[in-house]
């Protein structure tokens, strides 16, 4: 319960920092969603990698972005609480079927594998997802690069 | 509680944020939220895998995901000063008069 509790806050957490309007609030959202993560980490057992991450990234980005932050400037418009409300209700729902769904096989691990086949036993389907984002963002990149070039030849033509 | 799910929700949120968002730090909080997801997929593969060593790695590329946000943040702090603003479609749009004002005034 607390691990789905930790999960939700982090997905709320993150919605915030993305849609807030202020730099800081964005960055404060960013420094919760950080150490929800290392919660996340050390309640799985992985307690060296959620030390470092706490030690590290939120000490450290906090600091960072707030003093990247003074020197940039300040927004006009201030996000409303109604704003506030609605990316609160959206985070619940995204978070909610990571609770409720699986499509992981935590059943099959096998100790004595190795590192290529647990992660093809464990991490075939983000594996395969991975590689198809991968792929969309070389073709997307490559339509673009086409597009741009074609374009700056017909200006060339014109000249 | 799936942790694919989890990953692949924080992905999708970074990936909309670098979509959408104009302002420099949302965007550098967007690829943080990126680099968040990928490593909180691998951490939860070693935990559930019981491979201790795995998590060492791991440290290392949290070290160098911690200096590439400094070098990013440099950039940021250059850009703004540079520019004087935040905004990414300002910026541009400022680099793309540039040359026109320039070739005018070279006419």
């Amino acid at each position: 319960m607390i691990i789905e509790l930790v999960g939700a806050g982090l997905v709320i957490s993150a919605c915030l920092a993305i849609f807030f309007d202020e730099a800081v609030y964005s960055v404060a959202a960013l420094a919760s969603t950080l150490i929800l993560t290392a919660l996340l980490y050390g309640l799985n057992g992985a307690v060296y990698v959620a030390v470092f991450q706490f030690a590290v990234a939120v000490g450290t980005l906090s600091i960072l972005f707030l003093s990247g932050e003074m020197l940039s400037e300040k927004p006009k418009n201030k996000t409303s609480p109604r704003k506030a409300v609605l990316v609160l209700a959206m985070g619940a729902a995204l978070s909610v079927p990571m609770v409720i769904f699986s499509i992981s096989s935590p059943n099959d691990v096998n100790v004595e594998a190795s590192f290529g086949q647990a992660l093809w036993n464990l991490r075939a389907v983000d594996v395969v997802l991975q590689g198809l984002v991968v792929l969309t963002v070389t073709l997307g990149i490559g339509i673009v690069l086409f597009k741009r070039k074609r374009s700056s030849q017909k200006l060339g033509d014109k000249d | 509680m799936d942790f694919v799910i989890l990953s692949m929700v924080l992905l999708a949120i970074g990936v909309y944020g670098l979509l959408t968002q104009r302002h420099l730090v949302k965007v550098f909080i967007s690829i943080e939220l990126i680099a968040t997801a990928a490593t909180l997929n691998f951490v939860m593969l070693s935990s559930q895998a019981s491979r201790e060593a795995s998590q060492a790695f791991l440290i290392l590329a949290f070290s160098t995901d911690t200096a590439v946000s400094a070098v990013i943040l440099a950039l940021l702090v250059i850009v703004s000063k540079k520019y004087g603003t935040s905004d990414i479609s300002k910026v541009v749009k400022e680099e793309e008069t540039k040359p026109e004002a320039e070739s005018n005034a070279v006419n």
